[in-house]
């Protein structure tokens, strides 16, 4: 699925690529969810409070940036695509048009896993040029996306940003979206494109040479921590104090994370794995069901039916029962329980 | 075929509950219900001869299980006449096996929740296509439509 | 011990206390708050707030019967009344046991929380405003009392109460009898804060049948009217909504409400107490009564939150037990109260908070206790009288389709149509709410479907199915009669019933009158209308022997149940001899002592008391404001 727009060198010179780019953008932000989500739901109840609230706040933010992805693919007259079955990456597997360095996974919370989501939210340096494709971070990725759409607005006659009114509706705005970290940003000019791309590479970077993401600067909410340095706190198991920077690592409280405390989910599971086991593979199949109804759900969402959103929701909710449920269930034979497949399943 | 009985547990209880194995699984519930059953561990607030007396009713409930599974593993019909006749009547077990199916479906054991996640896995929610009040949020104007 | 001296001194943190405490300390003055219940409680930081809430779930989890106090811890030294303490009463018998003495001849069924928040911790969020006529059915219907002002007095206060507690709802849907269409009434642009909760999946499937058809009652015709309720929980903001705040106009003496003055975004909804993106929106936990757990529901700690903590003080496990009255001045000098450090143990230390003025908010029934036990305010003798609830009849039974109950906010809809009419002259008045917990609150529904499958000798797959088409079709019709004031039924106090503390437990003397009884009649037969035009299955019945709210009418049984709506202990009227307090809630008697709560309205109408009730407490807010700044 992923661009066939793409220039080689990375640069966006086109509308087609930019359309291109930004669907790539809505793939990238999707692809890191399902793997934050494994993590996430293989936590056993009532343990790990900080991994938990770690997880779930970032990956709601993953969640919002691929909606304001799609709102800028809209607001350019584009059409954000979701519901393929190639729209769902494989695992293992790597994060899309990217320089391929690290392999993400379906699996537990565990010391690997949080160093995957590391590698995942490495902060751009200054010395990487931006690039839209075989990008080394996420942040270079979005500084060609962000100088690609500048480009070619500036270079087309009237701008790129649609004034057709029914296209206009396509935004999701406040009122469909809530209760995520950070604000929805409906798109309807170059400004409000540079707002989300900054929102989305602000809460997963943070500020140049700080700890903090950009929330609090653009929307005055309490100082929270850019994801790399959520999630650092739970690999160096201590806690940032508000003097601490990129550079001095965490040096506040130590916290205890109960690495143990999680159900041994079976890595990168398939419905294939469990086609011995009827019922275990018919929750499995259910799980994707649900999974595949979601993507529709949103695909839908992000064309013009913003209201379905609210049924996208319960959804959500749906998987997560669902997931805890397959990963309380053993896979005969093996020390693994089952879990979560995330594959297309109509 | 189930050989210990806490594989006669979970067998049975997919009997008793119309819910197939893996969904009970699916609950976490599985070895805390078995220990509910089989009081381990002991509740202190028993004498000493009413864990006797209990210890020898759920043991004889368990073999009764295991040969009732025996002798019906070819014809569903039999099993479930066996079940019905042999298992279910109040007198039989002290009524375990309605117990258990309480147990299941309510997440209480005689008077008492046995504790919270068993309230908020209980079958009963589940079979109504709903949620336990409280717990597993479906989310803003899901109950606006029918369940999904 | 006598502590500083405050500009007010409030009793009880439930809405009416915490609200004041929030308006009186952004104007600037120094507040003490007196709370009954647990330090941990009030905690507002994010770790204290959500731990202590926390708890509240887990024992909700647990709870064996999950009645609404079940979350909230159980203090012997500020007991409470409790709904599994409602049973049926023996004539000429001792009182059950219990916090409240109940002397009969019939339970006063209703409960509330001891702790900080107070009962809205877990009422379920209605918050209809009363119509016109409710405000003189003296004059309309030559029944009760007028109230001293009316809905058009109460209008700008109505609007603030919706602010504060957060009102989700469409006015353009707010049609009732016998009242100015919604644009009159409400105002020409008025709209609630918060679009509608989305009413639920069982209410559009019932509505469609019921929505319209005629019912016939005493030789007249009824249009059945269905609309969506307006509730003190989050939905989706309405971007026409101008305000953002109240606050106290030095110059002009009174309080405002305040716009959003351009401001980039909408409305926010207001969310829990311990962190910024839980609550935003109903999640439909469908457990609103007895808990919300992600506060997505309105309760008293929001407001409490909301206050200038520079000027407020609170002291927890304080309970106000009297006044003190100077003999020649009429004034009030301190409110007497017994702290205690552990909840299980009769020891205490007692206090005296001394202020300018005083405020009672500890609820109706607590307020008049506290009075009643001081000898104060009470020179017409209405102290304790006119106690009221909304008697509830339940009808339930089962639909043909499946209509999946149990999901969602306790009630998104209900039938307006009896909520006024000429039949007041005969007979109370009642509001329907379609209710959409299916019969848990009649039969311990789910649980009880459970025995009686089993009772059937059902088990495996049968016994899932069985359970399956009766769970999914069960339906729960409330009437929610008005009680009319009455002299008689009352809250005394007696030496012989103390709680461990040495203070007052409240007697309770209660009993329905012809006009209850004849209104549960009536409601009685629109109820087998409706059930009969849509094939619902009746499967009401009213237990004689087991039913702690059984009652008999013309040979046939009733059975009410409790509101929770506790009102008119203390009420408001237009002299020192029909009533406790005036219209600002200052008492007739002593000139610094405000009463807020539920216990000033001298009727309760058919809408659930808190609203109006707050709307209230902003009157008294901004009348203590003045006289501060006299
Ligand atoms: C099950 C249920 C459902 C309800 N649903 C609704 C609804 O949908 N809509 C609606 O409008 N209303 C509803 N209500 C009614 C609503 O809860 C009350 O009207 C409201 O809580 C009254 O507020 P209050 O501040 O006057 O008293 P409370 O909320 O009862 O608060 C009193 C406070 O005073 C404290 N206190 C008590 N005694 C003392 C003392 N001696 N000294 C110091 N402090 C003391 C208490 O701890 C408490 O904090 C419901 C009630 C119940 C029980
Ligand atoms: S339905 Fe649930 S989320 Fe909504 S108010 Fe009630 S308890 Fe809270």
């Amino acid at each position: 699925m992923a661009g066939k727009h793409t220039r080689d060198d990375g640069t966006i010179r086109t509308l087609a690529e930019l359309k291109s780019a930004l669907q790539n953008a809505i793939e990238l932000e999707h692809s890191t969810i399902p793997t934050y989500l494994c993590a996430l739901y293989s936590i056993q109840d009532g343990t790990n409070q900080k991994a938990v609230e770690t997880i779930r706040s970032i990956v709601v933010e993953e969640m919002l940036h691929m909606i304001l992805a799609c709102n800028i693919l809209n607001a350019i007259g584009g059409e954000p695509a979701i519901n393929k079955p190639g729209f769902v990456p494989t695992y293992p597997g790597h994060l899309p048009d990217s320089d391929n360095s690290f392999v993400i996974n379906l699996a537990k919370f565990s010391r690997e896993s949080v160093d995957v989501f590391l590698k995942i939210e490495k902060p751009a340096t200054t010395s990487e040029p931006p690039k839209a494709k075989g990008y080394q971070t996420i942040g270079q990725f979005y500084q060609a996306v962000r100088i690609g759409l500048e480009y070619v607005n500036d270079n087309t006659p009237g701008g790129i940003f649609t004034k057709d009114k029914k296209q206009r509706a396509k935004q999701i705005t406040a009122e469909h979206y809530y209760g995520s970290g950070g604000q929805i940003i409906p798109v309807y000019t170059i400004d409000d494109a540079r707002e989300a791309i900054a929102e989305i590479v602000g809460q997963g970077e943070g500020i140049d040479d700080t700890i903090e993401d950009s929330d609090q600067q653009m929307f005055g909410q309490g100082i929270e921590y850019a994801h790399y340095f959520r999630f650092n706190e739970l690999h160096e198991e201590r806690l940032y104090k508000d003097t601490d920077t990129p550079k001095s690592g965490p040096t506040g409280d130590r916290i205890v994370v109960e690495w143990d405390a999680v159900y041994n989910m079976k890595p990168n599971p398939k419905m294939d794995d469990f086609k011995a086991y009827p019922e275990l593979l018919e929750k499995v199949r259910d799980f994707n069901r649900t999974y595949t109804l979601l993507l529709d759900n949103i695909h839908n969402a992000c064309n013009g039916q913003p209201d379905l959103l609210m049924k996208g929701v319960a959804m959500m909710y749906q998987l997560k029962y669902k997931a805890i449920a397959l990963m309380n269930i053993p896979v005969p034979g093996t020390r693994y329980m089952a879990g979560p497949s995330f594959e297309f399943e109509k | 075929m189930a050989n210990n009985r806490a594989d006669l547990f979970l067998e049975i209880s997919a009997l008793l509950t119309g819910f197939n194995k893996a969904e009970l699984q699916g609950t976490g519930m599985v070895a805390t219900y078995y220990n509910t059953v089989a009081n381990i561990p002991q509740d202190p607030n028993y004498s000493d001869q009413e864990l006797a007396a209990n210890e020898a009713n759920v043991g004889f409930f368990f073999e009764e299980v295991n040969s009732i599974l025996k002798e019906n593993k070819k014809d569903e019909s039999k099993l479930q006449q066996a079940i019905a006749g042999r298992l279910m009547p109040l007198s039989a077990y002290n009524g375990l096996a309605q117990s258990i199916i309480t147990l299941w479906y309510t997440g209480s054991w005689g008077a008492n929740v046995v504790n919270a996640q068993a309230y908020i896995q209980g079958l009963m929610w589940d079979t109504a296509e709903a949620h336990p009040p409280g717990a597993k949020q479906p989310g803003f104007g899901s109950w606006s439509f029918p369940p999904l | 011990m006598k502590t500083d001296h405050y500009d007010v001194v409030i009793a009880g943190s439930g809405i009416a206390g915490s609200l004041i405490a929030k308006t009186l300390t952004r104007a600037g003055k120094k507040v003490l708050l007196l709370e009954a219940g647990l330090q941990a409680g009030v905690a507002l930081d994010s770790d204290g707030a959500y731990n202590n809430y926390m708890s509240y779930l887990d024992r909700f989890y647990n709870a064996a019967a999950k009645v609404p106090n079940s979350p909230y811890p159980i203090l012997k030294d500020a007991p409470t009344s409790n709904v599994l303490d409602v049973v049926k009463l023996t004539p000429g018998g001792p009182p059950p046991p219990g916090y409240l003495v109940q002397m009969g001849p019939l339970p006063f069924a209703s409960d509330a929380v001891r702790g900080p928040g107070g009962t809205m911790l877990h009422w379920l969020g209605t918050t209809l405003r009363m119509l016109p006529n409710d405000f003189k059915m003296k004059t309309v219907y030559n029944q009760a009392v007028d109230w001293p002002i009316t809905a058009d007095d109460l209008r700008p206060y109505y609007e603030m109460a919706e602010l504060e507690i957060g009102v989700s709802g469409e006015v353009s849907e707010q049609t009732y009898p016998d009242t100015p269409a919604p644009k009159a009434y409400f105002g020409k642009d008025y709209v609630f804060p918060m679009h509608k909760i989305p009413q639920s999946y069982l209410d559009t499937e019932i509505a469609k049948g019921v929505q319209n058809m005629t019912v016939k009652l005493n030789k007249r015709q009824y249009k059945i009217n269905c609309i969506s309720t307006p509730q003190g929980r989050n939905s989706t903001p309405n971007a026409k909504y101008p305000y953002r705040d109240v606050i106290w106009n030095k110059a002009e003496k009174k309080l405002k409400l305040t716009g959003l003055l351009g401001e980039k975004y909408d409305y926010n909804p207001v969310p829990s107490i311990w962190d910024a993106y839980t609550g935003q929106r109903c999640e439909g936990n469908a457990s609103c009564v007895p808990i919300c757990p992600v506060q997505a529901k309105y309760n008293p700690l929001k407001t409490l939150k909301r206050s200038n903590f520079d000027h407020l003080t609170i002291i927890t496990q304080a309970v106000a037990s009297t006044i003190n009255i100077d003999e020649k001045t009429k004034e009030v000098t301190g409110i007497v109260y017994k702290r205690y450090n552990n909840p299980d143990s009769p020891e205490y230390t007692t206090g005296v908070a001394a202020g300018k003025i005083y405020v009672l908010a500890a609820n109706a029934i607590e307020n008049a206790k506290i009075l009643l036990a001081s000898g104060a305010a009470n020179s017409s003798d209405q102290v304790g009288r006119n106690l009221m609830d909304h008697m509830v009849m339940l009808t339930w039974g089962l639909t043909k389709e499946k209509i999946y109950p149990y999901r969602g906010p306790g009630s998104t809809t209900n039938i307006a149509t009896f909520r006024d009419g000429p039949f007041r002259s005969e007979h109370a008045a009642w509001i329907s709410p379609f209710d959409n917990w299916g019969w848990s609150w009649p039969v311990f529904s789910p649980g009880s479907d459970v025995s009686d499958g089993l009772a059937m000798g059902l088990f495996g797959k049968q016994l899932r199915d069985y359970l399956n088409e009766r769970l999914t079709r069960q339906f729960l019709l409330h009437f929610e009669c008005e009680q009319s004031p009455d002299p008689d039924n009352r809250v005394t106090i007696d030496h012989q019933y103390l709680d461990p503390l040495g203070n007052y437990k409240p007697i309770i003397h209660y009993y329905a009158t012809d006009y209850m009884l004849k209104s549960m009649e009536a409601a009685k037969t629109v109820s087998d209308q409706i059930f009969a035009a849509n094939g619902i299955e009746d499967h009401t019945v009213y237990n004689p022997v087991t039913d702690a709210g059984y009652v008999t009418y013309k040979g046939q049984g009733y059975t009410y149940r409790g509101a929770g709506h506790i009102v008119g202990t203390h009420r408001m009227g237009f002299n020192k001899h029909d009533s406790v307090v005036n219209h600002e809630q200052r008492t007739w008697d002593h000139p610094n002592l405000f009463l807020a709560g539920c216990g000033n309205m001298p009727t309760l109408g058919t809408s659930n008391p808190s609203l109006t009730m707050t709307a209230l407490t902003f009157k008294a807010a901004e009348a203590i404001l003045k006289q501060l700044e006299k």
